[in-house]
């Protein structure tokens, strides 16, 4: 599926760009702020970039069409309510996974 | 190397960070799950968590490179998914500054989440003796990275053993949902969330996976632009 010359194109430029993000204020802008907006803005990177990222993992089927009552996106909704009180990932995983189990045991 | 394992600092640093560890063992888990789905072979998924060591960048990349975006997509959206790092090197830097050049070129490769909120505290605790809090910082770190590889493999064995029929691959968005839901307190954050999350599968047919990248940089946009606003709004 993945061809192994550009999986490892991937892994060295993804590597060497995010340990030169890692460095950058340690070495290269090692006497300036952190410009104030940017800063503002890098806290909203995880928010954004991982809800773009999963959505469509929960909710787009492998033809391409989104389905908004399916197990997987009430599995999701449970574990996030889990998530968000018990703010611990082996809870969360617990409970979306076996919530979808049971969803699928009784469709069955 | 002697000298480093036998330091004190070392030894504490890397036996604080084992309860972080445990935490991590699910999301190193499904990160190799992520790159079995993806199709990688061993050495990829090995290389993956060994060289690019962040585990949002490593599923993005097995995500995109599964749906045959272009190299180019690839990389700029693991790029811009790793920019929290800056915030973490910002804030690490007064206190790797004064160390020589190879610790402190060294020491930011190992920085992720779990270490920079330990070293932070513990820089303070040693009363900023750079020596002490980089040992302590490098034991955290490679705990961490140890740990990373092995979950890593061990998903890796797991996504290619266990049967489609477990839906195994559902615990990789899972465990983003373990991450993102509790950060869901300001409105700004929640604004981001649901920006990003909408334009991501309202423009799902764009070409080359684009629609990912737009969309979190659009959710960030949102978020730093509501997080003015109700600056602005506060202080009035």
């Amino acid at each position: 599926m993945v061809d192994t010359l550009t999986l490892w194109v991937v892994i060295v430029v993804v590597g060497v760009l995010n340990y030169l993000s890692r460095l950058s204020f340690v070495a290269f802008f090692a006497n300036r702020q952190m410009p104030p907006l940017l800063a503002r803005s890098l806290r909203y990177v995880p928010a954004a970039m991982l809800t773009a990222l999963v959505l469509p993992m929960i909710v787009t089927a492998p033809d391409g069409t989104d389905h908004f009552a399916s197990p997987r996106v009430v599995a999701a909704v449970v574990a996030g309510i889990v998530g968000f009180r018990t703010r611990r990932t082996l809870p969360t995983l617990v409970a979306g996974m076996a919530t979808l189990y049971a969803i699928q045991w009784l469709l069955r | 190397m002697r000298h480093i394992v036998s330091h004190s600092e070392f030894r504490l640093g890397f036996a604080e960070m084992l309860p972080a560890c445990l935490g991590l063992v699910p999301f190193g888990l499904v990160t190799g799950v992520g790159a079995a789905a993806a199709g990688a072979d061993f050495w990829g998924a090995l290389g993956m968590s060994m060289i690019i060591f962040s585990g949002a960048a490593q599923i993005l990349a097995a995500q995109l490179m599964a749906a045959h975006a272009p190299l180019a997509v690839v990389i700029l959206t693991c790029f811009v998914a790793g920019l929290r790092f800056l915030m973490y090197s910002a804030a690490m830097a007064p206190y790797l500054r004064p160390l020589p050049p190879r610790w402190r070129n060294g020491l930011p490769f190992l920085l992720t989440d779990q270490a920079f909120a330990a070293a932070i505290r513990r820089f303070d605790a040693t009363h900023h003796d750079p020596q002490a809090g980089a040992m302590h910082f490098l034991g955290g770190g490679l705990a961490l990275w140890l740990c990373w590889q092995a979950t890593n493999v061990c998903g890796f064995l797991a996504g290619n053993l266990i049967p489609a029929s477990w839906s195994l691959d559902f615990a990789v968005p899972l465990c983003f949902v373990a991450l993102v839901a509790p950060a869901l307190v300001s409105w700004p954050t929640i604004l981001a969330a649901v920006v990003a999350g909408a334009l991501v599968l309202a423009l799902a047919g764009m070409p080359m996976k684009l629609n990912l990248i737009v969309a979190g940089l659009a959710g960030i946009a949102a978020g730093t632009l509501a997080d003015m606003a109700k600056e602005r709004w506060s202080t009035r």
